[in-house]
């Protein structure tokens, strides 16, 4: 089973770099030349499938359910945001969006293997609620990442748009603004009730741990950032018509801090303390 | 091979290309008429606003003298259209085929890559074959220009963006939009390429009001885009409710100002609006682009997309012509070896009929007692004593066909030397014929025969002559 993992570790490595490359090849190929986007969301979707196998296997390897750890909950959140991608992009026309997936989905493929495996839960904490905080959050990193994604190609293409530059040379191979924002919006509103409960639960954790320290508090507070920053995009936008350029810049920064949470959880991991 | 004779835009003013005029109902009768000439033993017609042209082959199929088969199509289409002789063009031999293939390809057309073309000479073949003017030459000519104008447009950005300012307009908005059904277009004043724009979003499924100083003159224009006319003073509400907002009158100042655009903007709760202006001087202040969503383009953007894309579409027509070249030069490569078609075809039938007869012979005396089985194992052993027997003189005649400057013997030599050999001259002449020039009908009868004896050779035979 171990080389079972490992293999499916390093093929799915090369299917999502094949397919990273592919999709940036795609954004950069001048009109007319040999198109290969076709083999990249079929590759992606090759590299959804081993990374699940190696997730799967790797956690029966060391008896860890796969959202209790770290290495796995990363893993598992790229996984979903590589599912989440798959099921939208032909419906809304987001291919374009591969380009930004497939290199996320191999960075937390790969750098997962930095962190430690450690399961063990926090003392004082409840397991079962610690369960569902690792759930919860690791869904709506799945699908925030892809909001974030969504939220860039907007800039991308409404640049190109406004600056009235490469419009005859790009054609129409990145999605409809309308199209990048309405799917920006409908994944923040999916997973903000996940984020929101992850929050809560974290503040709940944060609370009974008997010492928390400098880093503690700074990521609590990052994590109450990134959901000041989405709630905040999320009421503007049916209040204030907070949509489009200002949209995708709020989204992109509360992304950022989300990330921001989870290197400090994979630094804090790495130094040692391994548990989430 | 081929002849093409005809007009275009590169030989003919609009006044002489309006005179060759053929119905398309006229048409078969047309191509008809020509292929009853001795001369001429194929024909089809494309015929575009720019272009027409005759594309024929002589009774002989390659062997034909393309000379006369030229004469009789530029008397045909002269007879048709009196006048018009002078601006005829003729391209005779490897020159038709690459003008055919350039032709298909889109670079010969007025716009660079336009993708229409490739559909009428599709169209042209599909007319001619109906009305049964196509014979083996170009059956086997327009699928290979038909393929090489596929090569064109896939391996090259000869037929990248949009050439048109409404079509760039049109494909902009998408690129904001995506699907604009459901979506609203203001249209605001009149003119022609504004018209067009509106007709291309009505195409596109967005509903378009038309708003203009005159009602009844909205109205009419409304009428014609198939949208819906308001007053001059419904402007701001149907700013309001516009996702694209086409702009084309005559007025000396600004008709859409910053203020009524920040307003409708607030409005909208901040969703995307295209801005299309179209007029001289300009309708839509410039200052609006400041303003998150709003999304403007007047017409000397709009040109240099155009502009843009023209220079693309020329940079790729090096490759373009390439990648004709390589077909073409395919293209006579193989016309050469399809000139030994004739003799192998004659000489697979000679042996199939030999060996089928005397297997016939012994299948109905010594060997009538034998099982289904084993006759259909001996018509197999027979088919592959055929293929092993013919295997290297097939390789040897095309090789001769190519070869044309080798000191070895010529394909005319190896020809006559099998016709002699196998006593087959006559028939090998009656196979070069314009209604025996594809293999087929004789193999059809060969196979007639041989279902009579209760076997046949004839399937294969009909796979060889039709890759040949």
């Amino acid at each position: 089973m171990a080389e079972t993992a490992t293999i499916a570790f390093y093929l799915g490595v090369i299917a999502y770099s094949v397919a990273a490359t592919l999709f940036f090849l795609e954004l950069a190929r001048k009109d007319g030349g040999a198109s290969r986007a076709h083999w990249a969301p079929r590759l992606l979707a090759l590299g959804g499938v081993l990374h699940a196998i190696h997730v799967v296997t790797a956690s029966l390897l060391s008896r860890v359910c796969p959202i209790d750890s770290l290495h796995f909950a990363l893993s598992f959140s790229a996984l979903i945001a590589v599912g989440a991608y798959l099921a939208l992009r032909e419906r809304l026309r987001l291919s374009a969006l591969g380009a930004f997936i497939a290199p996320i989905a191999l960075t937390f493929l790969v750098g997962a293997q930095f962190v430690g495996q450690s399961s063990e839960a926090a003392l004082g904490v409840s397991r079962t609620l610690l369960m569902f905080h690792i759930a919860a959050n690791v869904l709506g990193i799945g699908l925030f990442l892809i909001a974030g994604a969504a939220g860039s190609v907007y800039l991308l293409q409404e640049h190109r748009l406004r600056t009235k530059k490469r419009v005859a040379a790009m054609g129409s191979r990145l999605p409809p603004l309308d199209a990048l924002d309405s799917t920006t919006h409908r994944l923040l509103l999916a997973g903000f009730p996940l984020l929101t409960f992850g929050v809560v639960t974290g503040a709940v954790f944060s609370h009974q741990l008997s010492n928390p320290g400098g880093a503690e508090a700074l990521r609590s507070l990052l994590g109450y950032a990134t959901w000041l920053l989405l709630a905040t995009v999320l009421v503007l936008r049916n209040t204030a018509g907070f949509r489009g350029r200002k949209a995708a810049y709020g989204t992109i920064a509360g992304v950022l801090c989300m990330l921001l949470v989870l290197l400090m959880y994979v630094v804090r991991a790495s130094s040692g303390g391994g548990n989430l | 091979m081929i002849v093409v004779v005809g007009l275009s835009h590169r030989t003919a003013p609009i006044g002489v290309r309006e005179k060759l005029v053929l119905e398309a109902a006229s048409l078969p009768d047309f191509l008809r008429a020509l292929v009853q000439r001795a001369e001429v033993g194929e024909a089809l017609l494309v015929s575009t606003c720019n272009r027409v042209e005759l594309v024929a082959a002589g009774p002989s199929g390659f062997d034909s003298d393309l000379a006369r088969v030229a004469e009789a199509c530029v008397d045909a289409l002269a007879v048709h259209s009196p006048g018009i002789a002078p601006h005829l063009y003729t391209h005779v031999g490897g020159a038709a085929v690459r003008h055919l293939f350039r032709v298909a390809a889109s670079l010969d057309s007025m716009v660079l890559g336009e993708p229409q073309i490739l559909g009428q000479v599709k169209e042209a073949y599909e007319v001619a074959r109906k009305a049964g003017t196509v014979g083996s030459v170009l059956h086997r000519t327009l699928p290979r220009a038909i393929r090489a104008a596929k090569r064109v447009r896939t391996e090259t950005a000869i037929g990248s963006g949009q050439v048109s300012v409404p079509s760039v307009a049109v494909d902009l908005a998408r690129e904001i939009f995506g699907d604009l059904s459901g979506h609203s277009a203001l249209l605001v004043g009149s003119g022609e390429m504004a018209e067009a724009v509106a007709r291309l979003l009505k195409a596109g499924g967005a509903q378009v009001v038309v708003v203009g100083r005159t009602l009844s003159r909205a109205e009419e224009l409304a009428n014609v885009v198939g949208g819906s006319a308001r007053p001059w003073s419904a402007l701001p509400q149907s700013l309001i409710e516009a996702d694209v907002v086409v702009t084309s009158t005559s007025a000396p100042h600004f008709v859409v100002d910053y203020d009524m655009v920040s307003a409708a903007r607030r409005a909208r709760k901040g969703k995307n609006q295209f801005f299309i202006d179209l007029a001289v001087p300009r309708d839509v202040e410039p200052r609006i682009e400041t303003l998150d969503g709003e999304f403007l383009y007047n017409i000397d953007d709009l040109s240099k997309v155009v502009s843009d894309t023209l220079s693309t579409r020329t940079r790729e027509a090096a490759s373009a012509e390439a990648i004709v070249g390589r077909e073409a030069e395919g293209y006579d490569r193989w016309a050469d070896a399809e000139q030994a078609t004739p003799t192998i075809v004659q000489l697979r039938t000679r042996l199939s009929s030999a060996l089928e007869e005397e297997l016939s012979r012994s299948l109905r005396g010594k060997l009538k007692h034998l099982p289904e089985t084993d006759r259909a194992a001996l018509l197999k052993m027979v088919e592959s004593a055929v293929n092993r027997l013919l295997h290297q003189p097939t390789i040897r005649l095309r090789q001769a066909a190519l070869d044309r400057n080798q000191d070895s013997l010529s394909l005319e030599q190896l020809s006559a030397a099998i016709s002699e050999l196998f006593a087959f001259d006559a028939e090998l002449e009656a196979m070069s014929g314009p209604e025996n020039a594809a293999p087929e009908p004789e193999i059809e009868t060969a196979d007639a025969e041989a279902e009579n004896s209760g076997f046949s050779l004839a399937p294969k035979a009909r796979v060889v002559a039709s890759r040949s």
